[in-house]
């Protein structure tokens, strides 16, 4: 199977999950953001260009099942791929606490930006405390679902790259 | 740590995607008609599958708002105990005032009970976290609704269509800062423009005249004409009527209708005559008021 396809198979699957079951079982209200997490793990297995377009089509769904005007989130989702992705090869070390920090990070960040973006073109955002609780706890639920989610992605994203080359330096 | 990549840019591909973005953004808030239907029809597609799992995971669902909302029924259950109370107190007052409102319907002929409607039953908050103040009802094109149309419960507006598909529609409630609505205060016959506040009541914020006669509890109706909504539909009463105000009155109207405990509603299916692009579609709105 390709790349495409394989990115492909998993966007569907993640805007199905996002419209149905997801959205069924919320947490103080709020679901689970998880077509901006794929795009964040594609962008963070498949590299910032590749993360760029898949979160492109990740935001154009996301648009479609909210409610949203089309291209709201497609806007906000490039570039916050592309900042963790560069983010990710500047990092020295990464552990699972960190990794899930950052998830959870990028998903606020998301939710700020569209909102950020949305009230800009007339569309009403939460209240700030609201959209803090929401931010947060959306980003908790994501990356409690990050590690099943991780191991899809990058058996999607980084189909045709070469295998990760660890290099050590010898001590003394 | 991620793969090692191939030589990228992402520069020039992140500015392409933004443009190709803000030119859909632009065409949708712009109205394209193509946009619009690209959408409905992938949520038309899931519609399928949302249903079979709203029934699948109820067992789920109850054990999960049994585990994670609890606290907020027990919230719920006082509350209502407390309105319990505070009913059974005004029970004696509450056919007076009954009274009261159907006369002052009544002298400025209102037959809101006559109109027709379809009952819906509100599935909860729609998809996602964006946007507040909606919900999702059970009916759309397929049971004869359309965008626009009022709803209301037998106390009075709630709110009105904002997004119709299929079989599922949403619902911008009058409490959204964006809801905009022609109003007519009973007594005095002033009309105003009467917007959400976000915080369960609306402001009327032009129209009235500075010396207006209004009364506190002042009954206010939609005013119809060029308005999208039909005429005479119970909002509210007065709860603050601004008299020393020196350059625009704001008067603050309670809504009628409880928008906490809803469970059923009715979208009336009359579209008022006149041109709907009034002033409810104010210069700021989206792609659809």
């Amino acid at each position: 199977m390709t790349l495409r396809l394989r990115v492909l198979l998993v966007l569907v699957t993640a805007v199905a999950l996002e419209g149905t079951l997801l959205d069924e079982l919320r947490v103080g209200g709020v679901s689970v953001e998880l077509l901006l997490l794929v795009a964040v793990l594609t962008g963070y297995h498949g590299g910032p260009e590749r993360g760029a377009i898949t979160a492109f089509f990740a935001g154009l769904l996301h648009d479609s099942i909210v409610g949203a005007p089309l291209g709201l989130h497609a806007l906000v989702y490039p570039p916050l791929v592309v900042a963790v992705s560069s983010l990710e090869l500047r990092m020295l070390r990464s552990t699972p606490v960190t990794d899930g920090l950052a998830v959870l990070a990028a998903v606020a960040a998301g939710q700020g930006l569209a909102s950020a973006v949305g009230m800009l073109f007339g569309l009403l955002g939460p209240t700030p405390q609201e959209f803090v609780r929401q931010a947060v706890l959306a980003g908790i639920l994501t990356a409690v679902v990050a590690a099943p989610v991780n191991r899809v992605v990058r058996w999607a994203a980084t189909s045709g790259l070469p295998g990760t080359i660890e290099i050590h330096r010898g001590a003394g | 740590m991620a793969a090692p990549r191939p030589a990228e840019r992402p520069r020039p591909t992140l500015l392409l995607l933004a443009a190709a973005a803000l030119t859909l953004l632009t065409l949708h808030i712009r109205g394209a008609a193509p946009l619009d239907a690209f959408q409905q029809g992938l949520r038309d597609i899931l519609e399928p599958l949302r249903s079979v799992t709203d029934t699948a995971t109820d067992p789920i669902q109850t054990a999960w708002n049994g585990i994670f909302g609890y606290e907020d029924l027990r919230a719920e259950n006082e509350r209502l105990a407390v309105e319990l109370a505070r009913l059974r107190g005004r029970s004696v007052t509450d056919a007076a005032d009954r009274e009261l409102l159907e006369r002052l319907l009544g002298e400025v002929g209102i037959d809101y009970t006559q109109t027709d409607t379809v009952v819906v039953r509100i599935l909860g908050t729609p998809p996602g976290n964006f946007g507040t103040h909606r919900i999702e009802v059970d009916a759309g094109t397929d049971d004869g609704l359309s965008e626009g149309l009022a709803v209301v419960t037998g106390a009075g507006l709630v709110g009105r269509l904002e997004q119709v598909d299929r079989s599922r529609s949403t619902v911008i409630l009058a409490t959204h800062p964006k809801f905009l609505v022609g109003v007519r205060l009973v007594d005095s016959q002033d009309e105003g423009l009467a917007r959400g506040t976000g915080r369960g009541t609306l402001k009327i914020e032009a129209g009235i005249r500075l010396d207006a006669d209004i009364g506190w509890n002042e009954a206010v109706v939609t005013s119809g004409g060029r308005s999208l909504l039909p005429p005479d539909i119970p909002v509210g009463h007065v709860i603050d009527t601004d008299e020393h105000a020196e350059y625009e009155r704001s008067v603050v109207i309670d809504l009628n209708a409880d928008l906490e405990s809803l469970s059923f509603l009715n979208v009336v299916l009359a579209h008022p005559e006149g041109d709907p692009l009034d002033v409810e579609s104010g210069p700021t709105e989206g792609p659809r008021p």
